[in-house]
């Protein structure tokens, strides 16, 4: 196990599983007391039209999610602006359009698409030393903004309401959560893909949301529990010669239902007739 | 403070066609504590949500303390009738308190000094939440969630506080308590009560309006039976509970103590 680290693919892949652990850790966390899971599934699945895109124009199909998933993020923001219309149905119809829109891409671009399966399902073990780069400077970016916004970011999340009559730029801050929600997303295609992502952007601070009671604290719980999953899902991938990206979310699963379990047995526990009181 | 705390000039709202307020014109005075009643979907809180420029009104002007609406709006207190959040948040009473403050953090890098601590400090205590602080809001009691709620209207040392049925959740000693605290507050902010239910409406008001898509307003603090009649086209003793004229009767012993 030690003398794999000698290999660069490796080495690259625990730097992936730590920066993707951080983003999800910060990001995750409002997307789960937000409730905005269901959105970033919408995002992360709408993303497959950038890599058909990226595929069709020859660029990096990376590239192409990154900016279809900023333009669709935009569009999303001003159509709940603007269309008073249900949320759950705009994110269904983009989720399935981005997919088709990705399918068609494909289709018309001539000649074999080799790793489209690696897109889909992830490959932490595929992560090029480019995509590390642009990794660091989407965590960089994360802190920054997290750091800067703080107690805005936590009004917003907490009572738009409330937070518009004290004069906080919802519309703006929300975009603003709505983007680095889809930039993370991206970021965490190349490792669990498209389909799993939506999994290891919440089960770690939907976990770790049972286990605090302070924002900025369910986020580094979150962080902690996204290296937990992210490290012992690429170990075990190893061990046992499975999918990378599968593993990782299948841990996370078991760790959101042991989450689960304890609470019962702690509520359980605490119906019982009170004695100690 | 000179002019009027809120002015409202023929405003009307449609949602879907269907016309929530018409024509509504009213005037709030500093010191006022104005009440408005009316029946569920008479417009009440769509009306206190165009004062805070939450909507826009299809017709008809709002100056609210002597401003735009969402120029002036930070200076209020505000007591929303439904839960617009998630009591699953994880955020302590404190935390929720002070957040009333922001209004009064400038800059885009907001941060909270000790002017925000002292009074969220204060205002806990005021609403005997004080032993509650460092508590996740998701293990409140209904009674203590809502009298968080009011902590963080008043954080803010509100000019003016828009209360939209403020008792609806709360037992009846909390709803006692609570309106010995209105009472208090008084002296120092002006304050608009909307409550669909009569019996609430107490000694202190200084004016009672009613609302039902018009409002009906009187010169004073007395609920007449025009205003009633109009405003509910219906008779007095199924919004008293059964007990007819009773509020009315009671209204006119308190004018005399």
């Amino acid at each position: 196990m030690i003398g794999i680290l000698a290999f660069e693919f490796f080495r690259n892949a625990i730097f992936a599983g730590i920066l993707a652990s951080i983003a999800c850790g910060i990001i995750g966390t409002y997307v789960v007391v937000k409730r905005m899971v269901s959105v970033s599934g919408g995002i992360s699945h709408a993303a497959f039209g950038g890599i058909g895109i990226g595929y069709f124009l020859g660029i990096d199909p990376i590239y192409g999610a990154f900016a279809f998933t900023t333009g669709v993020a935009v569009f999303m923001s001003i159509l709940k602006e603007k269309a008073q219309q249900n949320l759950d149905t705009i994110i269904a119809a983009m989720w399935a359009a981005g997919m088709a829109t990705g399918i068609i891409f494909i289709a018309l671009t001539p000649g074999y698409t080799p790793d489209l399966f690696s897109f889909l399902f992830g490959n932490i073990l595929l992560v090029p030393t480019s995509d590390l780069v642009i990794m660091v400077l989407l965590v960089i970016v994360i802190l920054v903004l997290v750091g800067l916004f703080h107690l805005q970011l936590m009004a917003v999340t907490f009572d738009e309401e409330y937070a518009e009559v004290m004069n906080i730029p919802v519309t703006w801050l929300s975009l603003l959560l709505l983007l680095l929600v889809a930039l993370t997303v991206v970021m965490l295609i190349r490792i669990v893909g498209i389909i799993l992502v939506i999994a290891l952007l919440a089960l770690p601070a939907a976990i770790a949301r049972e286990f605090s009671g302070h924002l900025t604290h369910v986020m580094l719980l979150s962080t902690g529990f996204g290296l937990v999953f992210t490290m012992g899902g690429l170990w075990l991938s190893y061990v046992l010669d499975v999918p990378s990206g599968a593993t990782i979310i299948l841990l996370a699963t078991a760790g959101y239902a042991v989450m689960l379990a304890i609470k019962k047995i702690q509520r359980d526990k605490s119906q019982l007739p009170a004695t100690s009181e | 403070m000179a002019g009027p705390v809120i002015e409202v000039e023929n405003v009307t709202f449609a949602r879907n066609g269907n016309k929530v307020l018409d024509n509504v014109s009213f005037c709030v005075q500093p010191g006022d504590f104005y009440a408005i009643i009316g029946p569920n979907g008479g417009g009440k809180s769509t009306l206190l949500k165009i004062i805070l420029g939450l909507l826009r009104p299809t017709g008809g002007k709002v100056r609210l303390l002597g401003g735009k609406p969402y120029e002036t709006r930070w200076r209020c207190g505000y007591v929303p009738q439904f839960r617009t959040f998630d009591f699953h948040y994880p955020i302590t009473v404190e935390e929720m308190v002070i957040s009333g403050r922001l209004g009064h953090i400038p800059g885009i890098r907001k941060k909270y000094g000790s002017t925000d601590t002292r009074a969220a400090k204060e205002t806990m205590e005021r609403m005997g939440v004080q032993h509650l602080a460092d508590r996740e809001i998701r293990h409140l009691s209904g009674g203590e969630q809502q009298r968080v709620i009011i902590a963080r209207a008043l954080a803010g040392d509100p000019s003016l506080l828009l209360l939209d049925e403020p008792t609806v959740f709360v037992d009846a000693p909390t709803e006692v308590h609570f309106y010995d605290i209105i009472n208090d507050l008084r002296s120092s902010m002006t304050i608009v009560l909307v409550t669909h239910d009569i019996g609430v409406i107490y000694s202190h008001v200084t004016r009672v309006a009613c609302l039902n898509h018009s409002l009906y307003t009187h010169n004073g603090r007395e609920i007449t039976d025009d205003m009633i009649t109009s405003a509910y086209q219906c008779p007095v003793d199924l919004i008293a509970h059964g007990l007819p004229h009773r509020v009315l009767r009671n209204h006119d012993r308190e004018d005399s103590d």
